[in-house]
């Protein structure tokens, strides 16, 4: 699977769980929290696109995790 | 900082409850729970004629606290939270659960016990019992199917997911309002100065007679959740699955 892929799986997660935001406003170097996402949002958003990739990675591996780019390389990781 | 409860009964009988313990996002630690109790009897000996339930703007009621649960992984201590449940259905006057904010595990469950609920559009609404390991508590069991539906509840119970209040608004529950999360308390208040304009007597006798069924849900809930929680917090995955769960949260809220 390719980043690309990863990235926009991460995206229509992100579209899904939060109010108001366009596909094309999400910004890879930006916190989901810049979109107004709650530590539950990004729970629901990061699990669901987990589930999707079939990956599981514990939550402590996670935390330091800044950005939605963070998040793809993360993913990725995981992937390989 | 300020108070972790705010009580008021204004003149008109209407009385509101406001959990406001930010710092721990209105979390039953064993504070709370005794905290939470001996607000509601004062509002009683006030003899309001009905009693809005609210929370912070971001989070109703957020559960279980860790240690309390890792100490029931232990089997050191009895689950308390139950107290919750047993005194918000045995108060004599109508209670509407205001929910602005997030409410989640025994959280929700608090606005089961209610008899008139509101939850917002943009908050989440979850039992996530499961998700930690161990089965729901609190009367979940038989308080959740009256809210929300018989299979809905048992899609909750068994995935832990939290619902979006939008998400719940498609599904035909019973909640009464899901409304964007600024008109919740107008509406609450709404409902509440109708119900100010009734006899108190009246009230309560409808109120002791409403309240005696779901006073039986709950003594049939406490039978099953007792035995299943005595089993299922002894499970070694309960407790890693506290430990690391709860881990992951307070390092994503920080």
């Amino acid at each position: 699977m390719t980043r690309e892929e990863v990235f926009s799986i991460i995206k229509k997660n992100i579209l899904d769980n939060l109010e108001d935001i366009e596909e094309d406003e999400i910004d890879g170097g930006k916190s989901m929290k810049d979109y107004g996402a709650d530590s539950l949002d990004i729970i629901e958003v990061v699990s669901c696109s987990m589930r999707e990739l079939k990956i599981k990675i514990p939550r402590a591996e996670l935390s330091d995790i800044k950005t939605i780019d963070e998040l793809t390389d993360k993913f990725m990781e995981y992937i390989k | 900082m300020g108070e972790k409860i705010i009580t008021q009964v204004e003149k008109n009988g209407v009385a509101t409850l406001r959990m406001n313990d930010a710092a721990t996002n209105n979390t039953f630690t064993d504070e709370f729970i005794s905290g939470f109790i001996q607000c509601l009897e004062r509002i009683e000996e006030a003899e309001p004629k009905v009693l809005i339930l609210q929370g912070l703007p971001q989070v109703f009621c957020a559960g279980a606290e860790k240690r309390n649960l890792l100490d029931l992984c232990e089997g050191r201590i009895l689950v308390k939270d139950l107290l919750i449940s047993e005194k918000l259905v045995q108060v004599p006057f109508p209670v509407i659960a205001a929910m602005e904010g997030h409410a989640v595990g025994g959280g929700f469950v608090m606005a089961m016990c209610c008899d008139i609920v509101l939850a917002a559009r943009e908050s989440r609404y979850g039992v996530v019992f499961m998700s930690l390991g161990f089965t729901p508590g609190m009367g979940c069991t038989t308080l959740l199917p009256e809210l929300v539906g018989p299979f809905l509840a048992n899609e909750m119970m068994y995935t832990g997911k939290r619902f979006k209040g939008r998400e719940l608004a498609e599904r035909s529950t019973n909640i009464n309002y899901i409304l964007p999360r600024k008109e919740i308390l107008p509406k609450a208040k709404e409902i509440a100065l109708r119900i100010s304009e009734i006899n108190r007597k009246s009230l309560t006798i409808l109120k002791n007679t409403l309240a005696a069924r779901k006073k039986k849900l709950l003594i049939e809930a406490r039978l099953q959740e007792d035995l299943m929680h005595r089993i299922s917090f002894a499970y070694p995955e309960t407790k890693k699955a506290v430990e690391e769960l709860y881990a992951g949260q307070e390092e994503e809220e920080k």
